[in-house]
């Protein structure tokens, strides 16, 4: 027993020795705080198993975790050849090729992944990634349709992502980059503010004036503060050639900015916005005369 | 071996500092214990709730409450103003262990008791009143307001329980708002090692179970949360078991996301990010929204919290973490330049507190406690001060200002884990285990004091600082109803305009605009009727024979 509570005692402190050896050495380059040492803990299992696929595996996501995406594939490669065949080492393949612009890799693991599983919603959204960076944007465009319409939370960013695709896809439908946006607003809320912005920027790009002034009063009308969508507006107004209408909205900027609290006005987009008001007015005036 | 062992631990002494201490306190998942409400009656229903009830998205009309039952059953809330008539109900029929039910119609900054069960039994009570919603007072109020901020604190050992008891003994012994909390704020990391559902029930649920029934708790996503929870589906445990406003419920603007929202308590306005998973890239989603959010409230203070510090040199660095340096670089120009007051962040297990500082984006060498207005980054005549006042004196934010803002990395509410502490920005650096309290208040000349404590383990106040803002009460110039300006006169009891024309001069017409622009009213004469526009902001284009020019009226 006493032999056995010291051989354990050894064995302990040889084991944080060891971890407090590969801190040290690698101090420098792994700063991330505890997932460093949770490298080094997994690293000290490994060298006393080092046939455990898994062990390999759980190293291999700390490494990624750790942005190490070398480290990270060499572990998955050395799971997978030591018998992991479980679809998860797939993706996570998968995602370290796509992380490191490895394309056409990535997309072989994560079609791998998906022959084990044809339905997982993050690997059908991966594959879309990844066919879009492999500038295969129609199948790119069917896969990301099928994961937007399937998801059960989407977030805005997913959209914005959708979008991207659709005009990838074809530069000239913005019919399609609105619908998508507006099902985004559908099902997260009609006032999510990234998917109006992107709205306004697709009536301006598509060259939809009335619309666009529709979606900038939109703004002015849904916010607090609108002294900046006034300004913006009035920009607009003057890029379309409707330089009175874009005076008033100047003037309505003006005021906006007068009504608020001396807090507000002292902060410094306020006063560029100011500066920027009185700028556009001249160019204006300059106009008219 | 021995001397192997003996040359390896004196290469370790002889070089660098390891001198953090990192505690593996990982809870232990198999011994999840059921919530037994504390001090609550206990009853002998077929049905138990297993946890909570806890309370979310609390807005000045609304509150959701959730709890979680062993089996199956219908959700019922009952509640009311006094504890012995919870004469209100709200329910949903359909059966489910994981409940939530949203009271709506509530009245601001009032107190209701409820209590939870199912159609035909209550199954979580208090007898002694301590199930409580009180609901936020509306948004712009000027009122006393505690919050307690709780950084990484999920370990579930007796760390976190000494933290918490340090906290409940200070709130309970306040010299005034005893007993007041008005919410938990979360920095991330609220159970390790991966935020499964298990370690939350260990860390988070069995920890605060006695507040959460009584105070809306929010969180922004910490590292160790996002090893369950995966925010490009939303869903996993950190998701199920909040409920954010995505759309702009309890103010501010909707993200359309619970991964980073805000919400308006009295006058403060809170911006939580997720500084872990979303892109935190200048022009992505997350800081557009941001950017339209900040820009639109008119709130007196504002305040953000998310988990990766701005500045730190705990158990992580500022300087070499990509996530910091991101955060610091990308989000914190624009914060800073539209008026946030006060960061809390987490992921370092320290204490680290900032002084009032403005325009450090750097690395902490980089740090100049010189003035802003010499070119450093510190703001006002104590900003390089301790923030005391007491001591160097509170730091001081006029209401005409803009610049000024406290960092603080409080993230050992469940261990410390050392490191140089050393950040040139930072007051204060403490490797101390404890938790935050924010409150805001009066300061008697018409101003607020917003003052953070950091409150140990052992009840002691290590640190504590004051922001002072002068002049909140005063508004902006009004152009409402009754002005009087150079060229025109608003009787707004008559509903009329009246131009002054020069003598020498002659009207020739007069156009309306309404607050989108457009014309709503034409007119050449100069007494004009008004009474019927709609309420808003209204530009009067006025020309005459020798001159054009502008004014504004404001229909209330």
């Amino acid at each position: 027993m006493i032999f056995n509570k010291k051989g354990y005692l050894h064995f302990m402190f040889k084991r944080t020795l060891l971890i407090l050896l590969f801190l040290l050495l690698s101090m420098p380059m792994l700063a991330h705080g505890d997932l460093t040492i949770r490298i080094a803990e997994k690293t000290i299992e490994i060298s006393e198993d080092p046939n455990n696929f898994e062990l390999y595996y759980q190293r291999g996501l700390l490494y990624q975790q750790h942005m190490e995406f070398d480290y990270a594939l060499e572990d998955y490669l050395k799971s997978q050849f030591l018998g992991n065949t479980n679809k998860a080492l797939h993706y996570q393949i998968a995602e370290v090729h796509f992380l490191t612009a490895a394309y056409t890799e990535a997309l072989q693991s994560i079609e791998w992944y998906l022959e084990l599983d044809s339905k997982d919603l993050s690997a059908k959204k991966l594959q879309a990634q990844i066919l879009f960076q492999l500038q295969s944007h129609k199948k790119s465009l069917e896969g990301y349709r099928y994961v937007i319409h399937n998801m059960k939370d989407i977030r805005p960013e997913d959209v914005l992502e959708y979008c991207n695709i659709i005009l990838a896809e074809n530069n000239k439908n913005y019919k399609g980059a609105l619908e998508a946006v507006e099902y985004g607003l559908d099902q997260l809320g009609p006032h999510t503010i990234s998917l109006q912005l992107k709205k306004l920027d697709y009536l301006k790009d598509s060259g939809q004036t009335e619309k666009v002034l529709e979606q900038y009063n939109y703004f002015i009308l849904e916010y607090n503060r609108n002294e900046f969508w006034y300004y913006k507006k009035a920009k607009y107004l003057t890029e379309i050639n409707r330089p009175h209408e874009a005076f008033i909205s100047l003037k309505l900027a003006s005021v906006a900015i007068e009504q608020l609290n001396a807090k507000f006005k002292n902060m410094s987009p306020v006063i560029e916005l100011k500066e920027q008001i009185k700028s556009l007015e001249s160019s204006i005036n300059n106009q008219k005369s | 071996m021995i001397k192997k062992s003996t040359f390896l631990l004196a290469a370790l002494c002889s070089v660098v500092s390891i001198a953090q201490t990192y505690n593996v306190d990982l809870p232990n998942v198999s011994a999840v214990a059921v919530t037994n409400p504390v001090g609550l009656p206990q009853h002998s229903a077929s049905v138990t709730v297993v946890r909570g009830p806890y309370l979310q998205s609390g807005t000045p009309t609304s509150v959701v409450v959730k709890w979680r039952t062993d089996i199956p059953t219908q959700s019922v809330v009952h509640y009311g103003k006094t504890l012995k008539s919870l004469s209100k109900k709200a329910s949903n029929s359909a059966l489910t262990t994981e409940h939530e039910v949203a009271l709506s119609g509530l009245f601001p900054d009032t107190k209701y008791y409820f209590n939870v069960g199912n159609k035909s039994e209550v199954l979580s009570k208090s007898d002694s009143g301590e199930m409580y919603i009180i609901t936020p007072p509306t948004a712009g109020t000027k009122q006393f307001v505690r919050a307690w901020i709780l950084g990484d604190a999920g370990t579930a050992n007796n760390n976190q329980r000494e933290v918490r008891d340090a906290y409940y003994d200070y709130v309970e012994d306040a010299p005034q708002n005893k007993g007041k909390t008005d919410m938990m704020l979360f920095l991330g990391d609220n159970a390790y090692g991966s935020g499964t559902d298990e370690q939350y029930q260990n860390a988070l649920f069995d920890i605060y179970d006695d507040m959460l029934k009584k105070s809306v708790a929010w969180s922004c996503l910490g590292n160790h949360d996002g090893k369950s929870a995966d925010s490009a589906t939303q869903s996993g445990p950190y998701y199920d078991i909040f409920t954010f406003p995505t759309n702009a419920q309890a103010g501010g603007t909707a993200s359309g996301t619970e991964a980073y929202y805000s919400f308006d308590y009295a006058n403060i306005h809170f911006i939580i990010l997720d500084s872990h998973h979303t892109s935190r890239a200048v022009g992505g989603a997350m800081y557009n929204w941001t950017k339209a959010d900040i820009q639109n409230t008119k709130q007196d203070w504002i305040v953000t919290l998310f988990h990766h510090p701005i500045y730190t040199k705990g158990s992580h660095d500022s300087d070499t973490e990509d996530r910091l340096i991101e955060m610091r670089q990308n989000f914190m120009p624009m914060m800073e330049a539209n008026g946030v007051d006060l960061i809390l962040n987490g992921h370092s297990h320290s204490y680290e507190r900032s002084f009032f500082l403005n325009g450090h984006y750097g690395f902490a060498h980089t740090f100049n406690p010189d003035e802003i207005s010499e070119g450093g980054h510190t703001v006002g005549e104590n900003g390089h001060g301790d923030g005391k006042v007491d001591s160097n004196g509170a730091y001081q934010k006029t209401s005409a200002a803009a610049e000024g803002a406290v960092y603080i990395t409080t993230g050992s509410a469940g261990k410390i884990s050392g490191g140089d502490l050393n950040h040139q920005a930072m007051s204060v650096s403490l490797n101390q285990l404890g938790s935050c309290v924010m409150e805001v208040e009066d300061d008697g000349r018409g101003g607020q004091n917003l003052t953070v404590k950091f409150i140990r383990e052992n009840d002691d106040i290590e640190d504590y600082f004051t922001i002072n803002k002068s002049g909140i009460a005063l508004k902006a110039d009004s152009t409402a109803s009754g002005l009087i300006s150079g060229g025109l006169i608003y009787d707004a009891n008559k509903g009329e305009v009246k131009l002054k024309v020069d003598k020498n001069d002659r009207l020739k017409k007069v156009n309306i605009y309404n607050n989108i622009g457009e014309l709503v009213k034409k007119s050449r004469k100069e007494s004009i009727n008004v009474g019927k526009l709609p309420k808003g902001l209204y530009i009067i284009e006025v020309i005459t024979k020798n001159k054009g020019y502008t004014e504004s009226i404001t229909i209330e």
